[in-house]
C-alpha cells in the first residue's frame, strides 16, 4: 500500500496548497465515494420508480410513440374496475392465507431443528431447498402436482380408493386460491425457519437452565425466555414476508395466470396482463403503484423497528 | 436402429431419384428425425440443396439474425424450421439464433422487446397483434404482396387478421386450426355413429360419455389457444358477437346467447371434465392421449402425436380409434375462429435487410411448402396455392381441418381484428365470461359482466 501511495503523496506536496485542500476535504471525498452507490440507487431504484409514477399518469401504449398526460384517470378507472377490485381482494386473501401459516410452521420447524440431533447440519441445509430453488422451476413442479387430469396426488388417492374423481385443484375459485396458498407456504417456510433458527441459536443456554432450576415449564420457558429474544427477528421476517407475498408474481403466473375467471389475479399478474398483453402501460403502472402504499407502510414499520433495535 | 432406417431411406432416394423435399416428406411419414435426415442428406450427394434461392446480398455476410417464435405443437416442424434457418444462415454467412417460448409467453416477450427497443429481429405474431405492434415494425407491403400474388393471393381471412387496415407489417404464415378430435368407439358406445351436428346434440352425447368416465374436454383457463377456439365460435353460434360492424356497438348481451350459456352451464356439469377451468393449451392434448377424455377441440397435433411409433411415445391404438369433426352448429349457424399468424421485422432491428432476405427465401414456394409438408396439415396456408397439397387431402381423418376456412370469423367480428379485439383477447374477456358462468351458474350475470368489459374497450 505504502509503495502505491508514495508517489501520490509526493505529487500532492508539489501541487498548490488550495487544490490539496479541496481534494483532501472530507466532505468532498465523502460525496465522491458515495457516487457509485448513489448511481446504482438512482439508476435501478429511483429512475424506474419515478418512471412508473409518470407512466401511471399517462395513456402510454406499448410500442406507440408519445403519450398524453391524463392525471389520475388510470387510478380512477381502476377504482371502478371489477377485475381490479377482485385483484385487491385476492391479494388480501393470498397474504392472510399464507403469512401466518408460514410464520407458525417456520417457528415450529426452527424449534425442532434447534435441538441437537444426528445430521442436523445436513437437514438444516436441505431445509433451504424450497427457498433457493428458482421459483419458476418449483412452480412448474406444483403445476404438475395440481394438473386437473394427470395430477399424481389425484391418481394416488384414486388408486387408494379415497376419491373417485380427480381433485379440481386450480379449476374453481377457492380451490385455486387454497392451492396457491399451499405452494406459497411451502416455498416460504424455510425463510422463517432459518431466520428464526439463527435467532434461537443466540438464546443463551444459561437463561434456560436458570429458568428450569426455578421450576419453569417448557411452555413458560418458551414464552418468557425464548420468545423475548427472538421477537424482533420474528417481526422482521414477518414484515419481509408480507412485502414479498403481496408483490408475488411467479407462482401465480405459472400456476393460474390469474384464472379461472380472474379469481387468483394478484397485483403483479394483473399488471402484467394489462401491460404486456393488452399493451396499456399507463394502466399497468397504476395497478403496480396501487401496491405502493401497503408496501411502503410495511417498509416504514420495518425500518423504524430495525432502527429502534439498533 | 434409426441410422439404419435413415440409410435405407437414402438408398431409396437414390434409386427413385427423390428431390430433397420428397426425401424430407418421406422422413416425416416414416417418423424419422428431420434434422438427422437433413444432416445425412448434407453429408451425402443425394438430393443436394437445389439452386440457391434468394441468396442474400454480400453486405449481409457476417451479420446476425434472431427469431422469436412460439413453441410448435408439432416438434418435427419446429426442428425443420430451425434447420431451414440454419441452412440459410450457412449459405449466406449470417449467424442465426432462434428462440421458442410457450404460447402464453410469446406476447409478453414481444412487448418487452418493443419497449426496450432491443431483442429479436423477427417475431412471430398472432392474429390481431400486428395492430398492436405495427408502429414498431417494418412495413413490408412489397414483399408480402409479391409473395401473395405469386401464390394466388391471400385468403380474405388472412388479410382481415394479419394486415393492418390493408397494410402489411408482417408476412402471413397461415395458422393452426381447430376441429373436434374424438374417439370413434366411445361415441359409438354412447349411441352416436356420427359426430353430432349441433352443440346441443353434442352435449347430449357428452352426458353419456361423462357417465362412462370419458367426458368431453375443454380448456377455459387463461391461455391463448384452446379456450378462445371454443368460446368465440360458441358465442357466434348463439347469435352474439363482440361488436357490430361499426366496431363500436357491443352486441354481446343477446337473449339467444343467454339461453345458449344456460345450456352450456348445465352441459359443463353433465358432459365436461370440470377441471377444464384450469387447463392451458397442452392439458387437453395429454388428457386425450392418456385416454381420459373422449373429445376435445384442438389442432391436429393430438393425432400427429398419436400416429408416431410406440417407441417414440406414439399411441397407435388411439390414432386408429380417433377421427376429427368440424364445429357443431348453434341456432345462429356454424362458426369457428380463424386468423393468420405472421412473421414481422422489428423496426429497431440492426439487420432489416437480412431479415427481409430471410423471410423472402423462407416464404418462397419451395421452402414454405416443405415446411407445410413437415407440419402435416397442422397449419392452414394463407394462400390457395397449397391447399390441395396431399397433406391436406391424403388422410380423410384430417379433412375437417382444411374446411374450417369456409365458415371462419375473425376476433373482433363483425368489426375488424384491431387493437380493441386484441385487447379483448389479451384480457380473456370472452373466455372469462364463460368461466364465470360455469363457476357461478348465472348466465345473465356473466354475460352482463362480459358486456360491461367489452363496453369499456369498444366504447372508448
Amino acid at each position: 500500500m505504502a509503495l502505491v501511495r508514495t508517489p501520490v503523496a509526493a505529487e500532492a506536496l508539489r501541487t498548490p496548497r488550495r487544490r490539496t485542500t479541496f481534494i483532501q476535504r472530507e466532505s468532498t471525498l465523502a460525496y465522491l465515494y458515495m457516487i457509485p452507490g448513489w448511481s446504482i440507487l438512482l439508476l435501478f431504484m429511483a429512475y424506474p420508480f419515478f418512471l412508473g409514477i409518470y407512466l401511471s399518469m399517462t395513456d402510454r401504449m406499448l410500442g406507440w410513440p408519445g403519450a398524453n398526460f391524463i392525471g389520475l384517470e388510470n387510478y380512477r378507472i381502476l377504482w371502478n374496475d371489477s377485475v381490479f377490485q377482485q385483484t385487491v381482494r385476492n391479494t388480501a386473501i393470498y397474504g392472510i392465507g399464507t403469512v401466518p401459516f408460514k410464520l407458525l410452521l417456520g417457528l415450529a420447524l426452527a424449534l425442532l431443528l434447534n435441538r441437537p440431533f444426528r445430521l442436523s447440519r445436513a437437514v438444516r441445509a436441505g431445509l433451504l431447498l424450497p427457498w433457493i430453488v428458482p421459483t419458476a422451476l418449483s412452480s412448474l413442479a406444483w403445476l404438475m402436482l395440481f394438473n386437473g387430469v394427470l395430477s399424481p396426488i389425484s391418481w394416488v388417492l384414486k388408486d387408494l380408493g379415497v376419491i373417485d374423481q380427480n381433485i379440481n385443484f386450480l379449476g374453481s375459485a377457492w380451490n385455486a386460491r387454497i392451492s396457491l396458498c399451499i405452494a406459497n407456504i411451502w416455498r416460504g417456510i424455510p425463510f422463517f425457519a432459518i431466520t428464526i433458527l439463527a435467532g434461537l441459536q443466540a438464546v443463551p443456554n444459561e437463561l434456560h437452565e436458570a429458568a428450569a432450576l426455578d421450576g419453569a415449564s417448557k411452555v413458560q420457558r418458551f414464552f418468557s425466555v425464548t420468545l423475548p429474544v427472538i421477537r424482533s427477528i420474528i417481526l422482521i421476517a414477518t414484515l419481509f414476508s408480507i412485502i414479498w407475498t403481496i408483490s408475488d408474481f411467479q407462482l401465480v403466473y405459472v400456476l393460474t395466470k390469474g384464472g379461472p375467471a380472474n379469481t387468483t389475479h394478484v397485483f403483479g399478474t394483473y399488471a402484467y396482463q394489462i401491460g404486456m398483453g393488452a399493451t396499456d402501460l399507463g394502466q399497468a403502472a397504476a395497478i403496480s403503484l396501487y401496491m405502493f402504499p401497503a408496501l411502503a407502510l410495511g417498509a416504514i414499520l420495518l425500518l423504524r423497528y430495525v432502527r429502534r433495535e439498533d | 436402429m434409426t441410422d439404419e432406417r435413415i440409410s435405407r431411406l437414402l438408398q431409396e432416394a437414390t434409386r427413385l431419384r427423390y428431390s430433397r423435399r420428397q426425401v424430407l416428406r418421406r422422413a416425416v411419414a416414416l417418423g424419422l428425425s428431420v434434422p438427422a435426415v437433413t444432416a445425412a442428406l448434407d453429408r451425402s450427394a443425394i438430393a443436394a440443396p437445389g439452386p440457391r434461392f434468394g441468396r442474400a446480398p454480400a453486405v449481409l455476410q457476417g451479420t446476425k439474425l434472431t427469431i422469436l417464435a412460439a413453441t410448435y405443437f408439432v416438434p418435427a416442424a419446429q426442428d425443420f424450421f430451425v434447420q431451414q434457418a440454419q441452412q440459410w444462415g450457412q449459405e449466406n454467412n449470417v449467424e442465426m439464433t432462434l428462440d421458442f417460448v410457450n404460447w402464453p409467453d410469446l406476447q409478453p416477450k414481444i412487448g418487452a422487446a418493443v419497449q426496450a427497443k432491443s431483442g429479436p429481429d423477427i417475431v412471430e405474431l398472432w392474429d390481431t397483434w400486428p395492430y398492436l405492434y405495427y408502429q414498431s415494425m417494418v412495413e413490408v407491403n412489397d414483399l408480402a404482396n409479391k409473395l401473395g400474388e405469386a401464390q394466388g393471393g391471400y385468403f380474405d381471412w388472412v388479410v382481415k387478421t394479419a394486415a393492418v387496415d390493408g397494410e402489411w407489417y408482417s408476412i402471413p404464415t397461415g395458422n393452426s386450426t381447430s376441429a373436434f378430435a374424438y374417439r370413434i368407439s366411445y361415441f359409438q358406445e354412447a349411441g352416436a355413429e356420427e359426430f353430432p351436428q349441433t352443440w346441443e346434440e353434442l352435449f347430449e352425447v357428452g352426458k353419456k360419455l361423462k357417465a362412462m368416465g370419458k367426458p368431453l374436454g375443454q380448456a377455459l383457463g387463461h391461455s391463448p389457444g384452446d379456450p378462445p377456439s371454443f368460446v368465440y365460435p360458441y358465442m357466434w353460434a348463439y347469435g352474439a358477437m363482440e361488436v357490430a360492424e361499426d366496431g363500436k356497438t357491443v352486441m354481446f348481451n343477446q337473449p339467444e346467447f343467454v339461453e345458449g350459456m344456460k345450456i352450456f352451464i348445465q352441459a359443463w356439469k353433465d358432459a365436461f371434465d370440470e377441471t377444464g377451468l384450469s387447463w392451458d393449451d397442452s392439458v387437453n392434448n395429454s388428457a386425450f392421449l392418456s385416454d381420459q377424455i373422449s373429445a376435445t377441440l384442438n389442432g391436429n397435433s393430438i393425432y400427429l402425436a398419436a400416429l408416431k411409433p410406440e417407441e417414440e411415445g406414439g399411441k397407435p391404438e388411439i390414432a386408429e380409434d380417433m377421427s376429427h369433426a368440424g364445429y357443431p352448429a348453434g341456432p345462429a349457424g356454424r362458426f369457428n375462429n380463424l386468423g393468420s399468424r405472421s412473421l414481422g421485422i422489428m423496426s429497431y432491428s440492426g439487420n432489416v435487410e437480412g431479415a427481409k432476405a430471410f423471410l423472402e427465401w423462407w416464404a418462397s414456394e419451395e421452402q414454405y411448402q416443405a415446411w407445410l409438408e413437415v407440419y402435416e396439415g397442422y397449419i392452414i396456408p394463407p394462400t390457395p396455392k397449397f391447399i390441395e397439397l396431399p397433406v391436406y387431402t391424403e388422410d380423410p381423418k384430417l379433412a375437417p381441418y382444411a374446411e374450417v376456412a369456409t365458415y371462419a370469423r375473425n376476433k373482433g367480428y363483425a368489426g375488424p381484428a384491431n387493437q380493441n379485439a386484441a385487447r379483448v383477447f389479451a384480457e380473456y374477456i370472452i373466455v372469462d365470461t364463460f368461466a364465470r358462468a360455469v363457476q357461478d351458474g348465472d348466465a345473465e350475470a356473466a354475460i352482463k359482466w362480459g358486456a360491461d368489459r367489452l363496453e369499456r374497450i369498444y366504447g372508448r
